[in-house]
Formats: C-alpha cells, sequence, structure tokens
C-alpha cells in the first residue's frame, strides 16, 4: 500500500511549503492566567509591607488610576476600554523598573522582577485577543486618569488594584473570549 | 434607597446595598475585599443513573464580573443525622456527590465565598438543605452474567476431566477387590464355599482345565516312557493306557462301573497284546482314547480323561507284569485303593473321599499326595520296587513337582503339595505311603 504513504508525504510536505502568514496567535481566554500574575503581585505587596529597610521608591512615578465605576466602564466602548488599559501599562513597566533600581532588599527585589515579567506576558495575552497595540502618546505628564505616587507600598498597590480592575474587566469582555463562549 | 454602583478597588470608604445583598464593609481600605455573599439559590438535586451518587447544581449569587471569583462548599448528611460532611470547595456551580449510600434519604446545602484572588470576603451562610434519596441496590448485570459464565466453563471443564480419567477415578473410590469367583465358577454361588463339593460336582473345573490337561498330557507318554524301566517283559507304555482306562473316580460308584468295564477292555488288551508290541499299539490306543476323551462330554468320560492324563505322569512303580489276575481284581474294585490292594487283599481305608484316594493310591509307586484334582489311579499296580514317581498336579492353583523319586527311602524327601482345599494328608496315611515299601518289596 504505497499510495497512503505517497499521500502523506505529499501533505507533509505542502504543509511546510504553504505560504501565507503565521497563524494567529490562540487567544488566552482562561483568567487564570491573569489571577496568576495577580497573586504573585499580592505576594510583592506582602513582601514590601515587611520590609523595613531599602525598600523605598527613589522619586516620584506616574500610575494609572485604578478605581472602577462599573456603570462608566459599562458606557465605554470597548477600544477605549482598551486604551485605558493599554495606557496604564505602559505606565506601570517604567515605576517598576525604577522600583527595582531603587530596592536593594532581595526578597523583594525577586518579586518586582515577577511583577516586570508578568506585565510583559499580560501584554502578550492582550495581543492574542486582538486588543490595538498602544501607541505610546508623546509625553506621560498630563495624561487622564493618572496620579503619582512616591512609596513603594503604594506603587505595588496600584498595581495589583490595576491588575484586578481595570485588566481584569477587559479580559472579561474581550470580544475574541466572548465568541468562544455561548 | 436608591443603590447606584459602588466605586471599586479604590481607596474609598463605601457602603454597600442590595446589589451585593448583605454585603458589609467591615472597615478595610478596599471594600472589595471584604464581601459577604447570600448564600446561592435554587439548590437542585438530581440522580443520575449510577448507584450512590447524586448531582447537585445551584445557582450563583448574581454579581456581575464575580462569577470566576467564586467559590463553594458542598454539605450533605443523611437526613436523620447530623454528622455533615463537606465536599470539596470548587469554582462550578455544580457537582457530583459519589460515595453514598443506596436507598438511603440525604439532604445537601451549599453557600459561596470569593476566592479571594481579585475579590475576598468570607462565607455566606448556608442554603437551605434540600432532599433527595438515592437509589436502591441492584444486581449488577454485568458481574451476574460474568459469575454465570465462569461457573459454566469451570463446570464443562470439571465433567471433561472427569469423563476422561473415568476410570482412573473408578478404580480409587471403587477398588476392584479381586474374587476367585471367576476362576471357580459355581463355587460360591452353587456350593457356597465348599470345595470338596464343588470338585466332586462341578465338571466346569475340570472342563476349564480339560484342554489343558489334555493337550499337556496326552503327550506325556513320551516322558514317561523314558522313565519306566522296570518290568522288562512288560514294558511301561502299557501301564499309562491301562491306567488311563481303568480308572476309578472313588468318588462315585456308578463311575467305577464304567471304569471296570474300561479297564476290563484295557486288561484284555493287555492280555492280548502281548509284552513286545505293546510299546507302540498302546500308546496308540492310549492316544486315542486321549481324543475320544476329548470328544465326549460326558462326566465319566472326562473325568476319566482326565485321570487318564493324570495317569500319563503318574509312573507306575509296581510291577504289573506277572499278574494279570491282580489287574482284575484291581480293576474290580471300586475304589483305586482297593484295586491298588486287591493283590494283597489289603483294604484300602482311604477310599471314601477323593482326597483319600489320592493319598492311598499313592502307595503303589509313593506318590505324592497333591491336590484334589489328581485322582488316585488304581492302576497304579504295584509292578516292583518303585522307582520313579512322577506326579502331576493338575490344578489351576497347586504348583508341581515333577521331582523323581528313586527309592523308597526317598520318601522322607517327599514333598506333599498340600491344597488350600482340605486337602491334607492326613495322619494315618503317611505310615501307610510308608508301608507301601514292603508291600512292594513283597510283591517284587
Amino acid at each position: 500500500m504505497e499510495f497512503p504513504r505517497l499521500l502523506a508525504l505529499l501533505l507533509i510536505l505542502l504543509e511546510w511549503t504553504r505560504p501565507g502568514l503565521p497563524s494567529p496567535l490562540r487567544p488566552i481566554c482562561d483568567l487564570r492566567v491573569l489571577n496568576h500574575f495577580i497573586k504573585e503581585a499580592r505576594d510583592a505587596e506582602v513582601a514590601m509591607k515587611s520590609c523595613r529597610e531599602g525598600c523605598s521608591l527613589s522619586e516620584s512615578v506616574t500610575v494609572p488610576q485604578t478605581r472602577v465605576e462599573l456603570d462608566v466602564w459599562e458606557k465605554k466602548n470597548a477600544l477605549e476600554q482598551a486604551q485605558e488599559v493599554q495606557t496604564g501599562l505602559w505606565l506601570l513597566k517604567p515605576a517598576l523598573s525604577l522600583l527595582q533600581t531603587s530596592v536593594t532588599n532581595t526578597a523583594l527585589l525577586s518579586h518586582i522582577d515577577n511583577s516586570i515579567r508578568n506585565l510583559l506576558s499580560i501584554s502578550a495575552v492582550l495581543r492574542s485577543l486582538n486588543i490595538q497595540e498602544f501607541t505610546p502618546p508623546a509625553s506621560a505628564a498630563g495624561l487622564e486618569g493618572t496620579w503619582t505616587v512616591s512609596s513603594s507600598t503604594d506603587l505595588l498597590q496600584v498595581h495589583v488594584n490595576f491588575l484586578r480592575g481595570k485588566v481584569r474587566l477587559l479580559l472579561l469582555d474581550a470580544q475574541a473570549c466572548q465568541q468562544d463562549v455561548s | 434607597m436608591k443603590c447606584n454602583h459602588p466605586s471599586r478597588f479604590g481607596t474609598l470608604y463605601v457602603i454597600f446595598c442590595a446589589m451585593l445583598a448583605s454585603s458589609i464593609v467591615q472597615g478595610a481600605r478596599y471594600f472589595e475585599k471584604k464581601v459577604l455573599l447570600d448564600p446561592p439559590a435554587n439548590v437542585t438535586i438530581s440522580r443520575p443513573g449510577h448507584q450512590g451518587q447524586l448531582y447537585v447544581s445551584w445557582m450563583p449569587p448574581p454579581l456581575k464580573y464575580m462569577d470566576d471569583s467564586m467559590i463553594y462548599e458542598v454539605s450533605y448528611a443523611t437526613a436523620d443525622s447530623h454528622r455533615w460532611q463537606v465536599d470539596v470547595a470548587k469554582a462550578s456551580s455544580k457537582t457530583i456527590l459519589r460515595g453514598l449510600q443506596q436507598s438511603t434519604n440525604y439532604k445537601v446545602r451549599v453557600r459561596v465565598k470569593l476566592d479571594g484572588i481579585s475579590y475576598n470576603g468570607f462565607w455566606s451562610a448556608w442554603s437551605d438543605p434540600v432532599y433527595m434519596e438515592t437509589l436502591p441496590a441492584e444486581l449488577d448485570l454485568l458481574i451476574v452474567s460474568l459469575t454465570l459464565i465462569i461457573s459454566f466453563i469451570l463446570i464443562v471443564v470439571s465433567l471433561t476431566i472427569l469423563l476422561y480419567h473415568r476410570r482412573f477415578l473408578a478404580k480409587k473410590i471403587w477398588p476392584n477387590i479381586p474374587t476367585p469367583d471367576r476362576k471357580f465358577q459355581g463355587l460360591f454361588t452353587v456350593y457356597g464355599g465348599d470345595f470338596e463339593e464343588w470338585l466332586g460336582q462341578s465338571n466346569g473345573g475340570f472342563r476349564l482345565t480339560r484342554g489343558f490337561f489334555n493337550s499337556e498330557e496326552c503327550t506325556s507318554p513320551l516322558e514317561v516312557l523314558s522313565e519306566l524301566s522296570l518290568c522288562p517283559s512288560l514294558p511301561s507304555p502299557p501301564l499309562p493306557p491301562k491306567a488311563s482306562r481303568a480308572l476309578t473316580t472313588g468318588a462315585k460308584h456308578n463311575m467305577d462301573v464304567k471304569k471296570r468295564l474300561e479297564r476290563r477292555e484295557t486288561a484284555e488288551m493287555v492280555d492280548s497284546a502281548g509284552t513286545e508290541g505293546w510299546r507302540a499299539p498302546p500308546h496308540d490306543h492310549w492316544l486315542m482314547d486321549c481324543l475320544r476323551a476329548l470328544q465326549q462330554d460326558t462326566i465319566p468320560s472326562s473325568q476319566s480323561s482326565i485321570l487318564e492324563s493324570q495317569d500319563a505322569y503318574v509312573t507306575l512303580s509296581a510291577n504289573n507284569c506277572s499278574n494279570n489276575e491282580h489287574l482284575d481284581d484291581i480293576l474290580e474294585e471300586a475304589s483305586p485303593l482297593e484295586a491298588l490292594f486287591a493283590s494283597r487283599k489289603t483294604v484300602s481305608s482311604g477310599s471314601h473321599s477323593d482326597l483319600g484316594s489320592v493319598q492311598q493310591s499313592s502307595g503303589s509307586g509313593r506318590l505324592s499326595s497333591q491336590s484334589s484334582f489328581e485322582y488316585p489311579n488304581h492302576t497304579w499296580m504295584p509292578r516292583g520296587p518303585a522307582e520313579f514317581t512322577y506326579m502331576a498336579v493338575a490344578d489351576s492353583g497347586v504348583s508341581m513337582d515333577y521331582s523323581p523319586m528313586s527309592r523308597a527311602d526317598d520318601i522322607g524327601k517327599m514333598v506333599i503339595y498340600a491344597h488350600d482345599y482340605k486337602n491334607d494328608i492326613p495322619a494315618q496315611v503317611r505310615p501307610f505311603l510308608l508301608s507301601q515299601h514292603p508291600f512292594h518289596d513283597v510283591d517284587s
């Protein structure tokens, strides 16, 4: 029975030589991924609370606001929601990097490293959900829905609340995930 | 009061209203961390098809964006006990309880809590218990059918083994007890074990062995010829024929009458044939008689034939060449012993039974008494010093001894074979035997 073998070989070759875009990322709709990030952010917050020395922020940073009013949130369209989340993530990344350089406590540093990696992973998750890429504005100052913090505890708290709030709501309502769930 | 959506994820200290039911701000900075929910509603229980299982489902509290943050605890117990068992807390709003007893009434209740990742709070109150009875026990069809099939297979295999080893097993369980009944036909059934009677009456034994006797002992004259050398005048060949002719069973007189006739014939033959030519013709005549005996199916003839055959092994030590009158006397005697001692006018005493005759007849030739089959040959007439004596044992069970006995003083060396059945030589006969010698001497 040579014919099936030849056919299988032919199909394999065609698959390799098939021209086209790489297959799109599978949408990560499982919120457990985000829950994992949230847990690690909470662990960092707890570690920061028990830190006495060498865990202060060197300078003030601009962070997004974390308060969410559901009725206001629901009135926004998906694009605005996505914009708001992306802006917040864009602001948090340099803030955590600054905290990483400011903190000398080794235990806390490991948590901060985790948090920075998780932020990058969240960006990848958003990409998988076909949420549009963020175009950074010219400057951080004067952006709506932002405020400045000067303590490391506040920074980490904002970080956690941002993940728990806006990011989570965005993922819950993601269009790509809505189609999967019937 | 109007209940607006509360602010979340902020630092506001807000009191929730009906939307979160009985949620109470516990003075925490982030209220979303301290949420107390209503217990789950619409707890429904159903019975799946399996034994000892219950399917429980409920409605989670209707809070938006918190559905996936809730965890539940299911608690169940039998209707009459108060020991609640708690099922593992899980995030889905349905579960299956396993390991329940059959035909038992169970009560189930549920409570809810936020999982604490995005939202945190306290366990809600237990829902109202719902009752349901589990399915009753039933026979598993598969197990029953498998049991039947396996037992059937085992029965078939065991029966096959039993049939193959039927004989072996039968021998083990009912061992074959050997009985002599087969060899002695009629001994136990007719005569009740009386061997003497059976010997005398039944011819089955004889018939059984007649062929044996005749076949062998018809040829015995040759043996006899080679041994006898007592009476040159009267060669030994005539003896066996004569002996064969003149037979007495010693048991029945009517048979003896016939034998007397036969003896007379032989005596006449002996007388008429003469000395020289008797070797061959008597021998032939004897052989013919053997054949005749074979053909005849009467008791006397058979007996006579048997006796003939027996006599073939027996050599007459007594000297018969001299006295024909002795022959006549002997022939006319009823018992063989009487015939033997007719010339000497001795009275035989052992002629009553076959055994006795056997024993007494051996006096003529110092024949060792043998089995009951053996009949005395009344024609063992004294013919001189007994030199060779052959005693044939025509018995199915008794061994035969062909030991030649040269002298009378060899009597002591005689081997007496006592048969198992009442065939002992009476003590009075032995001296009788021993006393034969002087008689012979007298005669010779």
